[in-house]
């Protein structure tokens, strides 16, 4: 319930018809999302966005074990904000390729530590043959059957239909047979062309994002959807990704999870002309995900980026979800993420109850496998 | 039943037990110190200042916070003889205390040098220890040792390890302490410590001497501060101990100190208090407490936002330009969440000096800056002339600057140090060109949990009582909460009303911060001090304070996001741009901001930037 103060602050902001749409969980348009963007009142705004997380969790907090796997970073694609990417192999412009058998390798070592989710993303890698992806997959699958696989961006698999002369649905359905399980969110980036131009002309098209996530989801393939925002987009632009999620959601019900990531502007192109997004920006954007995508089950906050702080202070503005474990991240780290490699189950834990909220450890489906309730002692810093 | 407890006579002890005379829950009785070791563990009593070289082999539980050391010379644990050490055949190791015999063993050992040891009592070993002899001397009358030859081991200790030295500790048999008698303890030391010059002038007159001397000697040579440092100096005397197969090995167990008295409340409701504090209606006790307890983050933030814009409705977010320079990193407090402080002799141990403060203020300037916030640690060797050449020397060597400086704690040693009284150390810092005080070391306002963190720092009573001084002659100060270090709801409500109180008094405080205890490299296990908790606690003491006019924003401790949150949740003011910081960042905090950046976080969250001075005055609209 939405309380007298909020209630009052709203009324005060002019906010009382959204607030209004709201409660009666009707959804709220393109305009009405850039107004509470605008807004300027943090606190209200996170009150009304968490007053719908609240209805549709409670006081859940989702996160899994999982670890990172990045088989090359090497690149044909040159978008600006990105410090990942190399051109080549070579050693002194510190590219990289996995053999299979480090990829391989580099998941099952970590099958002693409970993780339940391998989060595969790379390179558009000129070389490499069709069969290293799908053996990837494969490779893994036979080591490890119970591992969700989640893996391969819209971006990469338009990138291999177009590579290797396969249709979308071919790519996925081998892929699916070598043992793939979900498709990550990556490579959204922002839907309008204005911004794709700029940032990131020389990979997939919205539309071609889009088609790959409709084609993944007919295929019964769940997946994740993304936004890097804080670079050179507007608040509309922002919200026209949402409202292009949205609809296909409408469509396919297939994404799981929406999932706003700041840019971070370190040894990248962009990054001279634009400073890392506030935290401002970043909690006001979760809350108005929160009220914008109505169809939509969970707001993540990926605390690499974010910073612990932060990650935990999103769970008071819609964030449900705080992402994982995480092990070995590298994509932001070298964008000059300065939060650790990766946080143990205690650490989350003392995050999430800290912020009044209780852990549930979910696998890559947002089947809960296990409740944290808050009776037990919050656990102390390693 | 009072506990009953042993301890030395010898003078270094007295500060911690002069405060328990008439205690309602200690006895005292007075012993030798190898004599406290064996009624401890005859069981005829409970508890004992003991010499550390007793703790080895036994399961006693250590009071945390307070001991008898040394940071270097300590004048009466020494070796001395006619000839130098390595002539020395046979050392005479004095019978009453184990632990300097040990670390006699350990600093001779160290030189390479293995005498005979024969035990003997002091008088007779001092008067055998001719030719290639030595002997070791301990207690008052090493102060009277004369030999051509004489070796500190305090010092030594020092030159070896690098660390201090803890001689005695207050131990207990497992289980006989309640933290409510280890408060006490604490309460025992605090008042002791202030005494130490009547204490010196009362031992002078019964053992004759220089009453001066001693005074030196209790307040510039021994250390009563059981810090981090300290702790890893007796981890370090007690594993070498060990190695060299002087003691079996210990591991160190502490008493509980953490009290937990409840007040009984009446029943209050969380919406009618919101509402209430919204509203600027003024929030009792047990309102507070059951806001802090219970109200939820955002409800917290919007009832404190509400208070912001009636208090600060143009919208403006303020901030200041100006550098930390902390003249000095050593200090006697020793207290448990500290990073930054180093005993004397440590490697990293400071001073700054006119050269490297010129340098600090010349670029401060060259950054627009107007104030230098000006703290340290509290030096044993600094009397107020130090501090007065100083400020004159800041003041008319760089007029243009604020010297916002010395926090209560550091006013109160400066006072005690130099044998003045408040009121006249106040004027004459004043007059020297203090032009503020910050309001740091202050933590949380409620001696159940100084005690704890901080045993030697100033008491409630004394923090305020100097605020209350400096704000009577004019001055302005900010407040401060460090929050974190396992205090409750009670213990955080009474520190806003203790503030409040004085405030309605004196409107001396212009701003209150709080922030998290961060405890990297520190002693101290966090409870919770994460940013939601920030968020709130700031958000309930912008409702509590009411009286107070400004909230500074912590992004040192928070980063910029939560930083900005905060300016919706009851914050108006984003603190100082920050050309260095050390005392937080010893502690692993490192967020960093230009002015530009500052601004920036203003201006994204929705607020028009100003640059303002110390009393909050605009001073440039960006």
């Amino acid at each position: 319930m939405l309380s007298s103060l909020a209630h009052r602050a709203l009324e005060r902001d002019g906010l009382g018809g959204i607030r209004d749409k709201v409660l009666a969980s009707e959804r709220i348009t393109e305009a009405e999302a850039v107004t509470l963007l605008e807004a300027r009142d943090l606190a209200a705004l996170g009150a009304l966005a968490n007053h719908v997380r609240e209805a549709r969790h409670g006081d859940l907090t989702f996160y899994n074990r999982n670890v990172h796997l990045n088989p090359t970073n090497v690149c044909v694609a040159t978008c600006k904000f990105c410090s990942f990417a190399r051109p080549d192999d070579k050693h002194a412009s510190e590219g990289y390729t996995m053999s299979l058998e480090q990829s391989v390798q580099h998941v099952v070592s970590k099958r002693a530590l409970g993780i339940t989710e391998v989060h595969i993303v790379s390179g558009l890698h000129p070389d490499l043959p069709w069969e290293y992806y799908l053996e990837t997959v494969r490779r893994i699958r036979q080591a490890w059957p119970e591992l969700h696989i989640k893996g391969y961006t819209a971006v990469e698999l338009h990138f291999f239909a177009e590579k290797f002369g396969k249709s979308m649905e071919q790519v996925l359905r081998e892929l699916i047979d070598a043992g793939l399980t979900t498709i990550p969110g990556g490579g959204a980036e922002i839907f309008a062309s204005r911004v794709r131009r700029k940032i990131c002309d020389d990979k997939a098209t919205a539309e071609q994002w889009l088609e790959v996530h409709r084609t993944a989801h007919r295929l019964g393939l769940k997946s994740n959807a993304t936004m890097l925002y804080g670079h050179i987009e507007t608040l509309a632009e922002r919200v026209d990704h949402m409202a292009r999620l949205r609809d296909l959601q409408d469509e396919t019900g297939g994404f799981q999870v929406f999932i706003p990531l700041a840019f971070h502007p370190e040894h990248n192109m962009i990054g001279k002309a634009f400073p890392k997004p506030t935290g401002y920006d970043g909690l006001r954007t979760f809350a108005v995900a929160r009220l914008f995508l109505d169809n939509f089950d969970h707001v993540k906050a990926y605390w690499v980026s974010l910073g612990e702080r932060l990650a935990q202070a999103s769970l008071s503005f819609g964030v449900d979800d705080v992402d994982g474990t995480v092990l070995e991240e590298r994509i932001y780290h070298m964008a000059g993420a300065t939060t650790p490699q990766a946080l143990s189950e205690a650490q989350l834990h003392r995050m999430i109850r800290f912020a009044g909220r209780v852990p549930a450890e979910r696998d890559s489906l947002y089947h809960v496998l296990r409740v944290h309730d808050a009776q037990a002692p919050v656990p102390a810093t390693a | 039943m009072k506990l009953r407890a042993a301890a030395v006579s010898f003078l270094n002890a007295r500060p911690l037990t002069a405060g328990l005379a008439g205690s309602p829950l200690i006895d005292l009785v007075l012993a030798e110190p190898s004599l406290c070791a064996s009624m401890l563990e005859a069981g005829d009593v409970d508890l004992a200042l003991l010499p550390v070289g007793a703790l080895p082999g036994r399961d006693w539980e250590v009071v945390p916070g307070i001991g008898i050391g040394a940071d270097g010379p300590v004048q009466t644990v020494v070796l001395a003889g006619e000839e130098p050490p390595e002539q020395w055949g046979e050392v005479f190791l004095d019978t009453a205390s184990r632990t300097s015999q040990i670390l006699a063993q350990l600093v001779l050992a160290e030189r390479g040098l293995s005498p005979r040891y024969t035990h003997m009592p002091a008088l007779e070993g001092l008067s055998r220890a001719v030719g290639p002899k030595g002997a070791l001397v301990i207690g008052d009358r090493a102060f009277d040792v004369d030999k051509k030859v004489v070796l500190d081991l305090g010092r030594e200790w020092n030159r070896l390890t690098r660390l201090p030295m803890v001689f005695a500790v207050w131990a207990a048999r497992p289980g006989a302490l309640r933290p409510e008698d280890v408060q006490e303890l604490a309460r025992g030391a605090q008042v002791g410590l202030g005494m130490r010059t009547e204490l010196a002038q009362q031992f002078a007159r019964e053992a004759g001497g220089d009453p001066e001397r001693y005074r030196r000697y209790l307040t510039q040579k021994i250390r009563y501060g059981l810090g981090p440092h300290e702790l890893d100096g007796l981890e370090a005397f007690l594993s070498r101990a060990a190695l060299a197969g002087l003691a079996p090995p210990t591991t160190l167990r502490f008493a509980d100190d953490v009290v937990r008295s409840r007040r009984i409340r009446r029943a209050v409701s969380i919406d009618a208090a919101l509402q209430k504090g919204a509203d600027g209606v003024r929030l009792d006790p047990d309102e507070a407490e059951a806001l802090d307890e219970k109200a939820p983050l955002l409800e917290l933030g919007l009832a404190a936002d509400m208070r912001r814009r009636a208090l600060h409705p143009e919208g403006v977010v303020t901030y200041i330009v100006s550098r930390n320079m902390n003249y000095t990193n050593v200090c006697t407090t020793a207290c448990s969440f500290c990073a930054f402080y180093r005993p004397r002799g440590h490697e990293e141990a400071y001073v700054l000096d006119r050269g490297q403060m010129a340098r600090k203020i010349e670029e401060t300037l060259a950054l627009g800056g107007i104030e230098i916030l000006l703290q340290g640690g509290l030096h044993p060797d600094l009397g107020i002339e130090w501090y007065e050449d100083l400020f004159r020397w800041v003041k008319s060597t760089y007029p243009a600057i604020n010297l916002h400086a010395l926090s209560p704690e550091e006013i109160w040693h400066i006072a005690r140090t130099s044998q003045l009284p408040l009121d006249a150390t106040v004027d004459r810092l004043v007059a020297a060109g203090l032009d503020s005080i910050p309001g740091g070391g202050a933590e949380v306002l409620d001696d159940e949990v100084r005690r704890r963190i901080a045993p030697l720092k100033c008491s409630t009573d004394e923090w305020l009582t100097v605020m209350r001084a400096a704000h009577l002659k004019g001055l302005k100060s900010t407040a401060t909460l460090m929050f974190g270090v396992g205090e409750d709801s009670r213990n955080r409500v009474n520190h806003f009303v203790r503030l409040r109180e004085l405030q309605d008094e004196t409107k001396g405080f212009t701003a209150f911060i709080c922030w998290t205890f961060q405890p990297e490299n520190t002693r101290l296990d966090p409870s919770d001090n994460s940013a939601h908790a920030y968020l709130r606690v700031n958000a309930l003491a912008r409702l509590v304070l009411d009286n107070v006019p400004n909230f500074q924003a912590s992004w040192v401790t928070m980063g910029g996001g939560v930083a900005q949150a905060s300016l919706h949740m009851g914050c108006n003011d984003f603190g100082s741009v920050m050309i260095e910081e050390n005392v937080v960042s010893a502690a692993g905090t490192t967020f960093q901001m230009d002015s530009e950046e500052v601004e920036r976080h203003i201006r994204d969250a929705g607020f028009q930037p100003a640059r303002r001075n110390m009393r909050y005055q605009i001073i440039g609209q960006a």
